[in-house]
């Protein structure tokens, strides 16, 4: 099923992360679900990797963490981005945008 | 800006909260991965699988939830706190489990660190503490002048109050200088008054310190100027304590310092005690008082405008700025104008081109200069050689834990199998020696507490003493050598564990752990007995030297002589009395029972010696031939002294200043004056030329008047004939004479007229510190030689009874083939025997080579000596043979029934 999946480069997929949670609190679940829907499931993010980053990004004060209830009533866990994590996130999407337009220049050269 | 400074904060909150709310972390992971795979579940649910179906998908999905946990674990910085507390607890239960093994550890280590941790307090005292409270310690320095006489360069600390006031006025480096000194005198009057050691500094003094004093003030330029100085005295905070029990009063309050009495002005803070050259001062008196009043009652009137009297250290300050060539310099030109006005007063003084003086700036702390004692160098090979005995401890131990490793190769590599990372029980074992060598330290901060004491009385006398418990630095290094010594030990056997090879090691049967020679093993082996031989060699150099030193004749009995001085206390007494008291002294001392002889003599061997110019009829330049020096003595001096005469006579009662004067020549000045000649007859001239003669009576045998070197120069005069009123007195007593010098002062004490006071020194203490550094040498080499070689030896022992243990199987085969206890015993002995060979080639080389730098530390003894290296040779093959006769033993009785059945 994960015939067409890209490999994420590295270091994106916390830039990944960090916009799907800059929209609002949000569980790890739904950020998976939010990626691959957004990216018409080109990006899908692996459990095996999403669990680990979170919890990175957390400690690392970009995104808080707190628990409540689920639209279907469970107890869940929520991600939102801190203030610090806020810049994080310019930061790298600059980072990136400068970076892709600089890789298109030149594949598109000549 | 402060982004760094939120980073760390969340992740050290993050971090503490899994640390310590790791259960409720555990179940929130749990609950969190649930969520989502049940979300997910839901998701395939809507999407028309059925319930059970969904959820298995979901599972398939996500993946393995253990793995993902563990990933998530790492992430959370929990897991090298937590692997570290189950390898420390996994340690500290294999170490319970075997108490023997641990205690041997414990114990080697601990010998070792606290061999190493005494020393170091020592070394510390001797050669790298600098002074407390003094400040800008780096910019300073003591001053050393260097001059050339008779050909020789002599380099000396101390100078005269005259030079030190040149140095300060023509030099221009320097903030400040100080002068510096200290003296034993009798301190206080009557019952209480006893003699310590007085600080004698010029004013500028205190400026070399950042200390307040406890109490009142410190002297001041205008008491410390010259001639005479005010008569005022700082207390040490210890006699403050001691004598006045910190009592506030004791400003203005009296106390007598030698003939003066001064008044108390201040009080030092404690700890202080300025440049303890000679252990910590009781008092401090200022340096124009002692110099002009405290050294001599009738008050010198000379000592600041003469060259005479060299009593003195000088310090100096550099400015900031002034690189220390620059100071060198600046120092030197002012010393030679010092040089040209001390030539100006004195003809006999030897032109700048002669003497070619030059200054130069040093260590404040003597052990550091020019002219530091043996002792302090002895103390720095002693410390290293109390580091090799640290490195023979932990080859030990890291061949003890290698063997452990060794037994438990099957667990290990079962533990590879199983999937457990090589640096995880890499970590496991470092763990485990860390752990060791943590419980090594404890053990020898312990060992340094108690034997340290014994250590420092040898090395630091009346210093200050060091409590290793209280003290920070000894205690940074316990703890550093102590992580240095674990990290050693255990980084063999855990690069040996994460070698080891996986399948054969599987394979093998417990029968098949066929006989592994461990090359690592082998060599710490070697190594320990290398360095074995090394210390034993080394001990066995200073052992000699100590003899050497102990069997030399020094011209006169050391044990049975005792050395006394009156001191009047700067009570005037006119010659004539003086004479009397001396006399007096004499009879007094004769009439004691255990007394064998007494007589009376100035120079004191080893602390003084005399100089007079003489001439000889039909001899040019006596000067040429060297050095002489003169002792004036009364009757019996040669019998109370135990020098023997030679030829002719010593001196008599008769030797009085109306009898024709006389003279006692030493046999090597009888050669060198008139070679080839009879001396006896001959006549000397004291003072000059015109001077009547004084003849030759008797010859003497030579004596060590001030060095361990020999010397021959040395004639005799009859107190009586030239200096009567000189009144110390050497007695004789039956045995030795410690035991009696309390009796004979008390006795003495007697006559002593006024205030006056004898004391009275056994010639042991007098001639003991100049061989107390071959017999620190001699004590401190053999202890941590047989500390070494115990070491090695129960290294040796535990290899060879482990290969024994290994190879049972195949002594058995090889008794059941035939094979005699004979063989058996060859073959295990002479393992253990080629490791002792190879340990004393190589020791034995390396000491060789070593022996460049000991030699000039040894006494008539060549750091070569083919006895020393034999014997050494012979206690390593001996120790060999008996660490290996045990498992020697052990392997003949193998029953081979036993040995094969055994699977």
């Amino acid at each position: 099923m994960a015939d067409e999946k890209l490999d994420l480069p590295q270091g994106t997929l916390d830039l990944l992360i960090l916009k799907a949670v800059s929209l609002g609190p949000v569980h790890g679940w739904a950020i998976s679900e939010r990626i691959r829907d957004v990216s018409k499931a080109a990006l899908q993010i692996p459990q095996g990797s999403l669990y680990p980053a979170l919890h990175r990004l957390e400690r690392r004060g970009w995104i808080s963490a707190e628990w409540g209830a689920s639209d279907n009533n469970r107890r869940a866990k929520y991600y939102e981005l801190t203030r610090s994590g806020r810049s994080q996130l310019q930061l790298e999407a600059n980072a990136w945008r400068t970076l892709t337009e600089a890789v298109s220049l030149v594949l598109d050269m000549g | 800006m402060f982004n760094w400074l939120s980073d760390v904060l969340s992740d050290l909150r993050y971090r503490l909260r899994a640390v310590f709310r790791r259960s409720a972390m555990e179940r929130d992971l749990e609950d969190e991965l649930q969520f989502h795979i049940e979300r997910e579940a839901q998701k395939l649910e809507a999407a028309g699988l059925p319930r059970d179906e969904a959820v298995r998908q979901a599972r398939v999905a996500f993946g393995g939830v253990e793995r993902i946990k563990d990933d998530t674990r790492d992430v959370s910085g929990v897991s090298w706190i937590e692997t570290f507390g189950q390898d420390l607890r996994y340690a500290i239960r294999g170490l319970r489990a075997r108490p023997a093994f641990t205690a041997s550890v414990v114990v080697t280590l601990g010998l070792g660190l606290g061999a190493n941790v005494a020393m170091f307090g020592i070394v510390d005292q001797l050669l790298l503490r600098t002074p407390p409270y003094l400040r800008d310690a780096d910019r300073v320095h003591r001053v050393y002048l260097t001059y050339t006489y008779e050909g020789k360069e002599l380099t000396d600390g101390f100078t005269e109050y005259a030079r030190y006031l040149d140095l300060t006025r023509l030099s221009r480096s320097f903030e400040t200088t100080a002068a510096l000194a200290s003296n034993r005198t009798a301190i206080g009057v009557g019952e209480d008054a006893s003699e310590m050691t007085l600080g004698i500094v010029s004013a500028s003094f205190w400026s070399f310190f950042d200390a307040k004093p406890a109490l009142g003030r410190y002297f001041t330029a205008s008491e410390d100027s010259i001639p005479a100085g005010a008569p005022v005295v700082v207390l040490s905070y210890a006699l403050w304590q001691m004598k006045y029990g910190g009592s506030r009063n004791v400003l203005g309050q009296s106390i007598q310092i030698g003939p003066v009495p001064c008044t108390i002005i201040g009080v030092t803070p404690p700890g202080f005690v300025g440049i303890a050259d000679e252990g910590p001062p009781a008092v401090f008196i200022p340096a124009t008082l002692y110099g002009y009043g405290v050294s001599s009652a009738r008050g010198r009137v000379d000592y600041y405008n003469t060259y005479h009297w060299g009593w003195l250290s000088v310090l100096a300050r550099r400015k900031p700025g002034v690189t220390l060539d620059a100071a060198n310099a600046d120092l030197t030109n002012a010393y030679r104008l010092s040089w040209t006005a001390e030539r100006a007063i004195s003809r006999n003084t030897p032109t700048l081109e002669v003497a070619r003086p030059r200054a130069s700036v040093e260590p404040v702390v003597l052990a550091r200069g020019p002219n530091a004692s043996p002792v302090a160098k002895i103390a720095l090979w002693i410390a290293g050689v109390a580091a090799i005995v640290l490195l023979i401890a932990c080859a030990n131990v890291a061949n003890l834990l290698l063997a452990r490793a060794l037994f438990r190769r099957r667990e290990i590599a079962v533990r590879l199998a199983l999937g457990a990372s090589r640096g995880r029980l890499f970590g496991q074992l470092l763990t485990e020696s860390l752990l060791l060598g943590a419980l090594g330290g404890l053990a020898g901060i312990a060992a340094a507490q108690w034997g340290g004491s014994v250590l420092r009385s040898l090395f630091l006398q009346d210093a200050v003493t060091v409590d290793v418990l209280r003290d920070v630095r000894t205690l940074a290094y316990a703890g550093a050598s102590a992580l240095v010594a674990g990290v050693l030990t255990g980084l063999v056997p855990g690069l040996q564990a994460g070698r080891a090879s996986l399948i054969p090691t599987l394979k093998a049967g417990a029968r098949e752990g066929t006989y592994y020679r461990s090359r690592t093993r082998t060599t710490l082996l070697v190594l320990q007995g290398a360095l074995s031989v090394l210390l034993l060699v080394g001990a066995g150099l200073f052992v000699r030297s100590l003899h050497n030193v102990r069997a030399l004749r020094l011209g006169y009995d050391v044990d049975p002589v005792l050395y006394v001085r009156p001191n009047l206390r700067g009570m005037p007494l006119p010659p004539i009395e003086r004479a009397q008291l001396a006399r007096r002294l004499v009879d007094a001392s004769r009439a004691m029972a255990e007394v064998e002889a007494s007589a009376r003599g100035i120079s004191v061997p080893f602390w003084s010696t005399e100089g007079l110019g003489f001439f000889v009829p039909g001899v040019d330049s006596i000067r040429r031939l060297g050095r002489f020096t003169v002792q004036m003595a009364s009757a019996d001096y040669f019998r109370t002294m135990g020098t023997r005469i030679l030829r002719g006579r010593g001196f008599t009662d008769a030797d009085r200043p109306d009898a024709p004067l006389v003279a006692v020549v030493s046999e090597g000045m009888a050669e060198a004056v008139w070679p080839g000649k009879d001396a006896i007859g001959q006549c000397i001239m004291m003072d000059s030329r015109s001077a009547p003669c004084s003849m030759v009576v008797g010859i003497a045998e030579n004596i060590h008047q001030t060095s361990l070197e020999p010397e021959k120069l040395q004639y005799y005069l009859p107190i009586e004939q030239i200096r009567p009123e000189e009144a110390s007195v050497f007695v004789r007593v039956r045995g030795n004479a410690s035991d009696h010098a309390e009796r004979v002062r008390r006795q003495l004490q007697k006559i002593m007229p006024g205030a006056g006071y004898v004391t009275v020194t056994p010639m042991r203490e007098i001639v003991d510190p100049r061989q107390r550094s071959w017999q620190l040498g001699a004590t401190m080499f053999l202890v941590f030689g047989v500390l070494a070689l115990v070491l090695a030896a129960i290294g040796l022992y535990s290899v060879i009874a482990y290969s024994v243990a290994q190879r049972t199987q195949e002594i058995g085969v090889r008794i059941a083939l035939g094979a005699r206890v004979r063989d058996v015993l060859r073959v295990v002995l002479g393992e253990g025997l080629r490791f002792a060979i190879t340990g004393i080639v190589i020791g034995g080389g390396v000491a060789l080579w070593a022996s460049r730098w000991v030699g000039p530390l040894l006494y008539s003894v060549s750091p070569k000596d083919p006895v020393v290296y034999g014997f050494v040779a012979v206690v390593l093959l001996a120790a060999a043979l008996m660490a290996s006769a045990i498992p020697a033993l052990r392997a003949s009785r193998v029953d081979p029934n036993v040995a094969l059945r055994a699977e």
